[in-house]
């Protein structure tokens, strides 16, 4: 094992990995005096240009926030996550594909679980007199953002009908909005898990409370934002992946929590209440509305000493959003598609969380890869989000755009190209007449290729005649001296 | 005009939520609005935050809140 491979198993929290990055000259501190509007986001965008080699960087000196430090970027460049796998810099994204791929599911998980005495989380707790903005050096992510956002938060919930069950626990990232110094909306939809348990709570009127970790082991952070099932752990995946034990122990309020993050808030939602929300940039790079979204009251905090807020620039591309969860929404889809396609390659979901995918595919008959394409629209993700899919043959490489290119530009047939008008899509595609619903395309820019040489088609003749007419009229007959 | 006057929807009697405080010298103020629910820095430019300067595109109109759908209804 090398030492990168070895150092990133060895990764429990932010702080380890901050550490390694920084060795790697991939975190720098920004100790140059900064207002939270616009220096922390500027800085953040200009960093991100970047997207193969881009730092972390940790702010340590933001005006009106002495003492206090925030973290953008810690996903924010493919060098960045090859380090977390355990790969030097420089490494391919096709290269971290396939060390996802060959990860996916492959390692038992380890979860180990620290008493809450003895968890660095819990050293510093507030129990009254909250007022969130006293531990959060908050700023307005994108200029016209509704209000101050916790764009990186893994938010972790039981499911409020079977909260034993460790597997249907969740952890998801979704944009939090502070409303005031003790309150936070919550933005989800209902294929979203989070979504699903807010209708299963308001429906049985059980609470729901919720654990919302900040400055996260960087594996989980990850995972957090990858589709799985509703009964998959996003604790065990991301043990599993980085092949490593996750430390886990108990919030306040008795959900599995990150034993190691910098700060976790505990809250419950507010039953049935809806206040006013957004607009948020998102991933999209563009600004979703203003929405009613569930409101949830915090009932404590935790967190390390000396904390750092660890949060994220979204919004018009490259982004840190698309580092974060590029690679992680493609192996999904690869895996679901080999499942019934072998003959498929790669699959690129990286550009705005799979709004538009390249999958590669060894055509099995002519017209194949549409049947592909088809299939990867029906898988969890695809349902929502792949809006483009473009079809290239196994000698392109799906990663490589100007391989791309030469395919659309030399095997595209124009009438090869599919519409399929008013599909379910995701509510925040600006392209959409109506949000939720919108056209999918397919180009299939794999080469020709001619159908099977079954030869030409002759017809069937039948025996006819008298003699046949004359053994129907028998069949009748014999029938007919049967019994009813 | 209040100095609370919200910046997004222009209604009056926005909260005062947080202030950065740094040797004892007032940085800036957080406020929060109670009726469209926006929160800003006084710190923050005027395109951000400037009545007359502030993009109209992202006003909200507070006679008119009820034009905003709720999410996860039954």
């Amino acid at each position: 094992m090398t030492d990168i491979a070895k150092r990133a198993r060895e990764i429990t929290s932010l702080r380890d990995f901050l550490a390694l990055l920084e060795e790697a000259g991939q975190a720098i501190t920004w100790s140059e005096r900064v207002m939270p509007e616009p220096d922390v986001r500027n800085v953040a965008v200009a960093a991100s240009r970047d997207a193969n080699g881009a730092p972390a960087i940790v702010f340590d000196n933001i005006a009106g926030y002495p003492g206090k430090r925030t973290a953008v970027g810690v996903h924010g460049s493919w060098d960045n996550i090859a380090l977390l796998l355990g790969r030097p810099k420089g490494t391919s994204i096709r290269e971290l594909f396939f060390e996802i791929v060959g990860r996916w599911g492959d390692a038992e998980a380890q979860i180990s679980y620290v008493p809450e005495a003895q968890a660095p989380i819990h050293e510093c707790r507030v129990e009254s007199g909250i007022n969130l903005y006293d531990i959060l050096p908050v700023y307005r992510i994108n200029e016209y953002d509704g209000g101050f956002y916790l764009g990186k938060a893994s938010v972790a919930s039981r499911d409020p009908e079977d909260p034993a069950d460790f597997g249907k626990q969740n952890v998801g990232i979704y944009r939090l909005q502070l409303q005031g110094p003790d309150s936070f909306t919550l933005m989800t939809i209902p294929s979203h898990d989070m979504g699903r348990q807010i209708m299963a709570a308001e429906r049985t009127g059980l609470p729901l409370k919720i654990a919302v970790m900040l400055g996260n082991h960087p594996g989980l952070a990850v995972f957090a934002a990858t589709p799985i099932g509703y009964e998959e752990s996003e604790y065990s995946y991301a043990s599993a992946m980085m092949g490593a034990p996750i430390r886990l122990t108990k919030s306040g309020n008795g959900i599995d929590i990150l034993a190691d993050s910098e700060i976790v808030i505990e809250a419950e939602m507010q039953l049935g209440e809806r206040v006013l929300e957004g607009p948020f940039g998102e991933f999209p790079g563009s600004y979703s509305g203003v929405r009613k979204a569930p409101i949830f009251k915090v009932t404590a905090v935790s967190h390390r000493r000396d904390p750092i807020f660890e949060n994220i620039y979204i919004g018009r591309g490259w982004t840190e959003h698309d580092t974060l969860i590029g690679l992680h929404t493609s192996a999904p889809i690869y895996a679901q598609l080999r499942q019934n396609f072998p003959e498929v390659t790669a699959v690129n979901a990286l550009y705005q969380h799979g709004l538009t995918g390249i999958i590669s595919v060894k055509n099995r008959m002519a017209g194949f890869a549409k049947t592909v394409a088809l299939r990867a629209l029906s898988t969890p993700h695809g349902i929502m989000y792949l809006k483009n899919l473009i079809m290239v043959d196994a000698d392109v490489d799906p990663f490589d755009l100007n391989q791309v290119m030469w395919a659309l530009s030399t095997r595209t047939r124009a009438d090869d190209i599919i519409v399929l008008p008013n599909m379910p899509a995701v509510p925040i595609d600006p392209s959409a007449v109506v949000p939720g619903k919108g056209h999918r395309l397919i180009i299939d820019a794999t080469s020709y290729l001619r159908p099977d040489p079954i030869g030409e088609a002759h017809l069937v003749n039948p025996p006819t005649g008298p003699d046949i007419d004359a053994l129907s009229k028998k069949i009748r007959v014999m029938q007919g001296g049967a019994s009813a | 005009m209040s100095e609370t006057t919200c910046p997004r929807c222009s209604s009056a009697g926005a909260v005062a939520d947080y202030r950065g405080v740094e040797a004892g010298a007032l940085i800036w103020t957080i406020h929060r609005c109670v009726v469209c629910c926006f929160s800003w820095r006084d710190s923050e430019p005027p395109s951000a935050i400037g009545a007359g300067v502030r993009s109209g595109d992202f006003a909200v109109d507070a006679a008119n809140l009820d034009r905003y759908p709720k999410i996860l209804q039954q």
